[in-house]
């Protein structure tokens, strides 16, 4: 259970409030999609929920965050990361080793996980992600995208109760965005991981999530089942997130009284819609 | 330069050696070189990390450090060689300035030391992975592992320093900024090439930092190491290698 009750923190040095007031509770085994336009939070609130606020990017924090029993405040990121995995958007500056295996072998190692365990867990993140043959490569050899699932596979690799990503797959090609995503879907189905994605591909979040929060100027301004948040595009709009397009096309049609039904949040359903309209 | 310093995979003994013994085979080869007075031996020396890293598949490296340590070697040699005065003067030069083949012997045998202790070192990291160096040093030595790990971390930032500089000479330059030009103007550059490559190797420091810490690096122990490194028959092979290196420099 992730718990969140008035949290509030500015950076130091600054007036503004990077988060204001959030409240959030989170239950073990949910796919939360965090969304929102630049600045919004949303890599303060993953910070948050790792620990590195208060601890490591320092500033004023109010409230109480509690991630699977531990509060924030008082664990240390140490602590923290043996519950919860990150993957942040820069993967290069993440990266503190020069190769595949022994990247995803270096949190193994630190958080002592039996000798017996680790190459199985090595093998399974590398065959997860499609990088089997990437194992013996140099980190520098690879492209933006294979880097991308390297991290992600350190990352899988602890098998965390809580995964965050932070935009991770921002130099994935659709097709792997989407096996990484199916991949965190099954984990979650699997081990009850709770998973928490900060993302700007909208149709994928509709698509794997269960809640989409979207966030703006520090707080929760929309928080719900995704497809009760896709069913208002006008507000979505106003945040600076773009609805997926079947959704906006939706609303128009139904502006237009051409269309009554529930909004699709997907091309399945949006065909399903347009069967509809042209029977 | 992004390459050299980079572990390159193959099946040679030298890959299968334990790491330590590599690290010494290197530090034998440099002070075997700097400890003998054989311009001979200094030259057999060279020629031995010559073949050695052709021999190990890595050709490209050698032939890039003997091009960047070469011309160090080289500036080096046409500095030193007109001031030193003992010897059989061979070419007078101006304002009492000569060439004398003691001269000759010292510079060539500096350029052969310099040369000599850069090439081993770059061929022990082409064979030798970073972290096994890392585990190694902590498991054998009883390094702290934070300490090793810094040491391996300063070599691995070396490459990627060279990556920022290549980055930051392309933006500045498509945002205008003339890298050819005079002296003067030359140093007028440091400032708009020098601040941004600072300011990205400190943030990518400081996320890097991040990034282990978040990994568990503070819950690391001395036995938290996958791998394990024990002696084999190589090893043995190579520390007589070590032994006879610095025994013939001793000797000559």
């Amino acid at each position: 259970m992730i718990e969140l009750r008035n949290v509030s923190f500015s950076y130091e040095g600054s007036a503004d409030r990077a988060l204001d007031d959030v409240c959030l509770s989170i239950a073990p085994g949910e796919f939360v999609g965090v969304i929102g336009p630049a600045g919004a939070g949303k890599t303060t609130l993953m910070h948050t929920l790792s620990g590195i606020v208060p601890h490591v990017r320092r500033g004023e924090f109010f409230g109480a965050a509690n991630v699977a029993g531990l509060d924030t405040i008082t664990s240390t990121v140490a602590e923290m990361s043996k519950t919860v995995g990150c993957v942040f958007q820069d993967v290069e500056s993440q990266f503190v080793t020069t190769m595949v295996e022994d990247e995803i072998l270096f949190a193994l190692e630190n958080f002592s996980i039996p000798r017996d365990e680790i190459p199985k867990r090595v093998d399974r993140a590398l065959s997860d992600l499609d990088i089997a043959d990437l194992r013996s490569r140099s980190l520098s050899s690879l492209s933006g995208g294979q880097k991308q699932k390297v991290a992600l596979a350190a990352a899988l690799a602890l098998s965390p109760s809580v995964l965050a990503f932070d935009e991770a797959t921002g130099e994935l090609d659709p097709a792997s965005s989407v096996q990484v995503f199916a991949l965190l879907s099954q984990l979650r189905r699997e081990r009850n991981t709770t998973i928490i994605v900060v993302e700007q591909k909208i149709m994928l979040l509709s698509a794997f999530a269960d809640r989409l929060i979207v966030m703006d100027q520090g707080r929760v301004a929309i928080d719900g089942p995704v497809r009760q948040t896709l069913e208002r595009p006008g507000r979505l709009l106003e945040l600076g997130v773009n609805c997926p397009r079947v959704t906006t096309l939706a609303a128009r049609l139904r502006d237009k009284g051409l269309y009554q039904g529930a909004p699709p949040i997907n091309l399945d359903e949006a065909e399903v819609m347009a069967r509809g309209i042209l029977r | 330069m992004p390459g050299i310093l980079e572990y390159q995979s193959g099946d040679t003994i030298l890959h299968h050696t334990h790491p330590l013994v590599k690290l010494l085979l290197a530090v034998s080869v440099c002070v075997g070189g700097f400890i003998t007075k054989s311009l001979m031996f200094n030259l057999a020396l060279l020629l031995l990390s010559i073949s050695g890293g052709f021999a190990l598949g890595m050709g490209r490296k050698v032939k890039a450090t003997l091009k960047g340590a070469g011309s160090l070697c080289l500036f080096l040699f046409t500095l030193q060689l007109p001031f030193v005065r003992s010897g059989r003067t061979l070419i007078p030069l101006p304002f009492g300035l000569k060439v004398t083949d003691m001269g000759l012997r010292f510079c060539a045998q500096l350029s052969m030391r310099l040369l000599g202790a850069t090439l081993p070192l770059v061929l022990m990291l082409g064979v030798t992975r970073l972290s096994d160096l890392t585990n190694a040093l902590v498991a054998q030595l009883g390094i702290p592992y934070r300490y090793a790990f810094v040491v391996t971390t300063a070599i691995r930032f070396i490459p990627i320093l060279f990556v920022e500089m290549h980055d930051v000479i392309e933006a500045q330059t498509a945002r205008g900024v003339e890298l050819d030009g005079s002296f003067t103007q030359k140093i007028r550059l440091i400032p708009p090439l020098c601040v941004p490559l600072l300011v990205s190797c400190v943030q990518r420091m400081e996320n890097n930092a991040l990034a282990a810490e978040l990994r568990g690096f503070y819950l690391r122990k001395r036995g938290s190491g996958y791998r394990r490194y024990p002696l084999n028959g190589a090893d043995a092979l190579v520390l007589t290698v070590c032994a006879a290196i610095l025994a013939i420099a001793i000797i000559t």
